[in-house]
Order: C-alpha cells, then structure tokens, then sequence
C-alpha cells in the first residue's frame, strides 16, 4: 500500500517545488532589471502580496513586494504561484482515493502552510513544500496506536470489539490479531459474535483451530450479545489476557442492526472498539466510519486488504473523518500479514528523499 | 455533507435554469459541481475527466433544442452520456449456460452466487452450484447453507485445495442441471496464481458468462482491478453488492467502463432475495445525489410546454382560457398523445386504448372552439352565458354541449392546478387524467 500515493505525492511535490521556484528565479531577474521602474510599468503580476485576500493598495503592495524582494531578499508565495500545482495534488489524492472533503482539508491545509511564506532565497524549495505536505499528513494521520503496549498497561481480560460494514474483513482480522498476540505471549479468547451470516462460526471456527485458540460460539442465529458476554465471562474465570469479539458485518444505516451492535457493547463492556474497513473502499469509508464511531464509537481502525493496491487513501479519509488512530493494516491472506501502522514512518516514507 | 454536494450541483443547475443561451462559465461550473460529485461517488477520476470534456464539447456545441432552456439541454446531455456508459446489453437469457463468478475478497460473491441460484430457480430453470472456494474457512458452509434453504444443489468440498478438481468434479455431478453458478475464491489483480487459477477455472468449465463482482464502496482501483480480470478472461458482466449501505457504486461504472461490458445485477440487502435487475436511471440518480434526473432530461422532449406557457401566472392561480388554449397548443406540438404518456412518470396506470386518440381529435375540437371566443372572452370565462356559447357553437361549427363540455374541461384544469399549488406537491398527472378521461 501507499507504493502509488508515493509516487504521485512526488510528481505533485515537483510540481510544488518548480512553481515556487519559477517565481523564485524570474523575479530576482526582474528586480535587477526594473528597479528602479514605477508601479504601472512593473510586471508585478506574477506574485503580488494579496494573500489576506483583501486587497491592499497597489503602491503599499508593490512597496511591500519590492522592499521584501530587494530589501530583505526574501520570496511571498502567493495563491496564484501554487494554484495549478495545488490542483495537481488535489487530483493525486482523488485518484488516490482520499476522499473529497478530506483532500479538500488537506489542499486547505497545505496552501496555508505555504501561501504568504516569506522564504529566503538560500532556503530550499523542497524543504518548503516537504515540509507543508508532511504537516498536513501527519495531521491528518495523527498517531498511530501500539496494542501491545495498550494490553501491557491495562486490567485483564482486555476486551477489544470488533465492528465494521460487510465483508472488509473481521473475521480473518481477529484471526490475525489472535496470532499477533499469541505470538507476543499473551492468552486469547475468541468470541464467535457473527452468529447471522451462513459459514460464519464455521469460519472463526477453523481460524481458530488452525491457531490452537480458543474460540467461544453458539448455534447460528444466536443473540450475539450472549455469545461475547460467555466469551468475557470464560476469560475472567480462565484468567484470559484478551478478548477478540468477531461481530456480523452491517451496514450503518440499519438501525436495528446498529442497535443490536449498541447492545452488545453495554453486555461485554469492551475496553477497544476497532473500526475494521477496506483500504480499497472509496469515499463510502468516510461516511461509515463517522456513523460507526458516533453510534457505537471506535477507539482505533485496522485498514484491510492493503495488498490489493498501491493506494492508501482509505487510510487517510479515515483517519481525517473519525480523527481516531490506525492500528494495523491487514496486508495479505497469511496470519502474520498484518502490519502496526506508525504514521510518521510512512509519511516519512511517502516523503522521503528518493 | 452528501446532501450539501448534490446541493451545489442542484445550484449550478439553477443557475442555468433560466437562461436560453448556453453560458461558458455557468456551463463549465456545473461540469465542475458534477466532476465533485462523480468523484465523491467513486467513479475513476480519469473517467470522469473524460466524460465531463464530452460533455462540455456537447454542451457547448449542440444547438439548443427549440423551447428548451441550457439548464435541460445540459442535463440531458449529462445523463446521455452516462447511460450510454453503463447500458451495455445485459441480457440475461433463461437458457442454459454456466456462469463463472470473479472478484476481490469481501466482495459478496458467495452471497450474489445463493441469490443468483434463487433468482434463475425462480425463473424456472434448474440450477447447480459449485464452490470452487477452497482457501476461505466456512466458505462451502456458507454456499451450502444457502442453497439447502432454496433446494439448489451444490457441489464441493470444505476439505479439497484443488479448485481446478472440484469443478471438473462438479461439472459431472451438475450434468443435469441447466444452469451452473461456480463461486470462486476471492482474489485481486496483484495476486498472480489465483489469476492463473481463475484462468484455469474459465478454460475448464468453458464459461458461457463471467461476471465481476464489485462492491458498491470500491474506490478507484475499480478500474484497474477489472482490467486485469478483463485481461485474465474477459469479463462480461458487472454485479454491484451492498447498494444496501450508502455507497453509491461509482467504482462499478469505472468497471464497466473498463470492460466494455454492463451492469447485470445489483445486490441490495441480507436475504437471498435481495438481488434485481440493473436499471440505469436509479443507479445514475445515485450517483449524481439527485432524484429527478430522468424527468428532467424528458422535460426536453417535450420542448413546447416551457416556451408557451406563464407557469408562473398559472401558479397564482391565474388560469384563462387563453391559457388553455396556448396549452392545448403545446400539446399538440409534442406529438402522439400516446407517445407522450409514455414518458411521464405515472406508474402502472392502465389507460383503455381508444382513449388517446379521442382525446387528442378533443382536443383539436376545443382549439376550434376557441378560434371562435373573443379576447374578451378568453381572459374572463365568466361572461359566457348561454347565448354567448350559442354564438361560439355557431361559429366553430360545434354543439352547444360541445362548449359546455369545453367549459368543463376547463374548470376541471384550473381545479387541478389549485390542488397543486395547495398541496405543494407534484402535479398529479394521474388524478388529471382519471377526470380527463372520464369525460369521454
């Protein structure tokens, strides 16, 4: 995953980097050869000063631009330097599959970071635009969540639940977060809570075995609820380091079903709520992330199948929308394909010199 | 936020709404609101690039159809263009064929395999299933379980790993059936054995169809993601799943625009009946967040109606006979009152056969009635007495029933048109045209 964002965000920072300094070089030709011209005759189109917007008188702007240019020797990025590159971005995170109103924050925040900057002439461009664009990412992407450092520091049994729409993967993430953990040392118990879906507690069932876990269900059809309550009640009275509750997938727009997942988070009373989506999912992600975490609340986000493509977006859309963390990436159909996500390594790696 | 986009598209339309010359700006802003709106419902960026330039080249160049303003002209190119992208012939035929399901984990094959076998039993065909998943746990427990329910048979086995042995098997066990639906492991492009393997499945059980399954939230490695299936062994068909949830699809019509083939089937919700048929205008709708596109897109073809009539004045409560009569032009300007009927949006209403043409021959009569009324007349139908209406009777060579029925008709449209106004809601052509041809 993010191989393609990668490659795109480089174009897009080229593109930053030689808008900025086209201004930066022809202006600095212009200031030796006008300056001692008047305002009318100056080309002073290519970077006025209007960044607040309002526009300043043109003799104060002009008196600003040439004393910052000549004076101070120093560069105003203006709105209209970045436009097009900024356009260009817009376009790499939609094709990128960043959702519309999270690229629209994310262009906001990037032209902030640079619009009105003075930039020396000495400084790099690059620095300058890395910079905005690494801000803006890893304000979007905050921090990432460490679990097993959340399972040393907390009670046991700690009880993670975990929800998400149809289909993106629950059930083979609680697998692999079972492995994970086993691997780490600790005891797990694994809640059957798909009791609607057909095959669904025979699936859990031979994950479980294949990973000599105990797994705890009842018939199909069964409440859910009782399933995950028997399942935290085994764990207490086996002295059982975590809880991973499966859950059927829905969609969030079934209130039954968004009431019976209510429901089974006041019986089991779990510790984590992790928000399972695809990273292949468009700009739906953004929409059901925000109605899981507001009806049932989600306290990080696992992000699945992100071998399928080189993308990514998902994973800033809902990191952006919920503001909640990424906690692993589900990266292929092995149990140990799963990966705990550090967003300053992969911003670092989006940005990173090469 | 969905409804606020739709919302700027619904402004950028309105702002064309008035106008009948097509204005660069406003025509290249509403490209702009509808390349947002595509793009948040997931349709590939460069296809939307692509379409919206159609677009703008048709917008700009065609003539502006008589009567028609660019608000509607715009908007019928617009669905033009996007039916045309996803109304590939889909037939489904009821004969007997085997059907290979393609698509990326999670995307809901096994449960469109249960509810295509439901769907073509309901048909009366006889359906076989095979499970050729032989990775996922549960995944012959789950085709099994929903074919049990509807009495298909299905054919596999929870132990094999060889997909490739079990459809041969299942071919030989199903040779009575007429149709066989053969689910497949999910996969993606990137996963270079399993497209082998689902080349191999193709070879084998020499599919008459192989369909991708897509669901409804894919982004925009929709396109990419059928183009290798396309390039793996041609895909035929697109089926969209969870059109349940609030995804709106756009990653299906990138598919079907990458495999040059249609939208057989949507998904829509957890029992095995939830599959339909695909139908362009729902799936459009969605995707734009606007519900009356088709309406206004046939608002254009029937150009008259806007340019002759005070819509406005009507809408006061001020309805003439003149104005009835600029109507009755109108419609008959449109053509076929039958043709007519068929585009406005009235159900399943049964109209008995003769009635449209006696209603249009009524028509014409009520103009010739008209012909006959002065000015006067015609902006105050209260002044017609009876020895008014023999003179009118007289001079269009009609009855003087004929005028009173003429007066009927009238009182009975300007009635329908103060319902309107009162209930706020849409014109209700049924009601209408109960009354009107009850008159016959």
């Amino acid at each position: 995953m993010f191989g393609g964002l990668k490659e795109k965000l480089q174009a897009a920072r080229n593109k930053l980097g030689s808008s900025i300094g086209a201004i930066a070089s022809a202006p600095a030709e212009a200031g030796e050869a006008a300056a001692p011209a008047t305002p009318g005759t100056t080309p002073a189109t290519i970077h006025t000063a209007e960044t607040s917007g309002a526009a300043p008188a043109p003799a104060a702007g002009f008196v600003e631009k040439m004393k910052v240019l000549i004076t101070e020797r120093e560069l105003i990025v203006s709105d209209k330097n970045i436009a097009d590159a900024l356009s260009e971005l817009e376009m790499t995170l939609l094709e990128s599959d960043v959702a519309l109103p999270v690229t629209d924050a994310i262009i906001a925040h990037v032209r902030k970071g640079l619009v009105g900057k003075h930039r020396k002439i000495g400084e790099s461009v690059d620095d300058l635009v890395v910079g905005a664009l690494k801000n803006a990412l890893l304000e979007v992407l905050g921090k990432g969540f460490n679990l097993a450092e959340y399972i040393k520091t907390h009670e046991h049994p700690v009880k993670i639940l975990f929800t998400g729409v149809n289909g993106t993967g629950k059930t083979t993430t609680v697998a692999k977060i079972g492995a994970y953990l086993k691997k780490q040392g600790y005891t797990v118990v694994i809640g059957a809570g798909d009791t609607f879906r057909a095959g669904a507690i025979e699936q859990i069932g031979v994950h479980a075995e294949r990973l000599g876990i105990k797994i705890i269900q009842h018939q199909e059809g069964a409440d859910p609820s009782a399933v995950l309550y028997d399942t935290v009640q085994y764990a207490l009275s086996h002295k059982i380091d975590v809880v991973l509750a499966d859950t059927a997938g829905r969609f969030h727009n079934k209130s039954n079903l968004m009431n019976q997942l209510d429901k089974i988070r006041r019986v089991m009373k779990p510790d984590l709520i992790v928000y399972v989506d695809e990273a292949v999912a468009g700009n739906d992600a953004v929409i059901r992330a925000s109605e899981f975490d507001r009806t049932v609340g989600a306290d990080a986000v696992v992000l699945t199948k992100a071998d399928m493509d080189s993308r990514g977006g998902a994973a800033i859309s809902i990191a952006h929308t919920i503001g909640k963390p990424l906690m692993f990436l589900g990266v292929g159909q092995a149990y140990d394909d799963i990966l705990p996500f550090d967003p300053e390594q992969v911003v670092e790696e989006l940005l990173g010199g090469s | 936020m969905l409804d606020g986009l739709s919302t700027s598209l619904k402004d950028a339309l309105k702002k064309l709404a008035g106008k009948t010359v097509v204005d660069r700006a406003a025509v290249d802003e509403l490209i702009k609101d509808l390349q947002r709106a595509l793009i948040s419902s997931d349709v590939n960026v460069k296809l939307v690039m692509e379409l919206s330039k159609a677009i703008r080249t048709r917008s700009l160049d065609e003539e502006l159809p008589k009567g028609t303003n660019v608000r509607e002209h715009v908007l019928r190119i617009v669905y033009q263009e996007l039916v045309r992208l996803v109304w590939a012939s889909t037939e489904v035929k009821l004969e007997p064929q085997t059907i290979l399901m393609a698509g990326l984990q999670g995307s809901g094959k096994t449960t469109t395999t249960g509810k295509m076998a439901r769907y073509f039993q309901k048909k009366g065909l006889k359906v076989g299933v095979i499970c050729a998943d032989t990775f996922r746990p549960g995944a012959y427990d789950q085709l099994a379980t929903l074919c049990n329910k509807i009495h298909v048979p299905i054919f596999g086995d929870p132990k094999a790993t060889d997909a490739r042995q079990i459809v041969k098997d299942g071919l030989v066990a199903l040779k009575d059936q007429e149709l066989i639906i053969v689910d497949t492991q999910g996969r993606h492009a990137l996963e270079a054995d399993l497209i082998q393997e689902i080349i191999d499945l193709n070879a084998i059980t020499k599919a008459t169809h192989r369909w991708l399954v897509i669901d409804a939230a894919l982004g925009q490695s929709a396109s990419e993601q059928a183009r290798r299936f396309h390039e793996a062994i041609g895909i035929d068909g697109v089926i969209i799943t969870k059109m349940d949830g609030t995804a709106k699809g756009g990653g299906a019509m990138s598919a079907v625009a990458e495999t040059k083939s249609g939208i057989v089937f949507i998904g829509s919700g957890e029992t095995i009946e939830d599959l339909e048929r695909f139908d362009p205008d729902g799936f459009i709708s969605r995707l734009l967040g606007m519900g009356d596109l088709k309406a206004l897109a046939e608002k254009v073809e029937q150009a008259a109606i806007a340019e002759d009539m005070d819509v406005n004045a009507m809408m006061k409560g001020k309805f003439t006979l003149r104005d009835m009569y600029k109507q009755l032009e109108a419609l008959n300007k449109m053509g076929p009152l039958k043709q007519i009927m068929g585009m406005l949006p009235m159900g399943n209403m049964q109209l008995p056969e003769g009635v449209y043409d006696v209603t249009s021959t009524k028509m014409v009569r009520y103009r010739i009635i008209m012909d006959s009324m002065s000015p006067k007349e015609l902006d105050d139908p209260g002044l017609l007495n009876s020895s008014r209406m023999q003179r009118i009777a007289h001079g269009a060579g009609a009855t003087q029933e004929e005028v009173r029925e003429l007066l009927k008709y009238y009182k009975m449209m300007q009635r329908t048109l103060k319902t309107m106004r009162g209930g706020g809601g849409k014109f209700n052509m049924q009601r209408l045209m109960k009354r009107f041809s009850g008159m016959q």
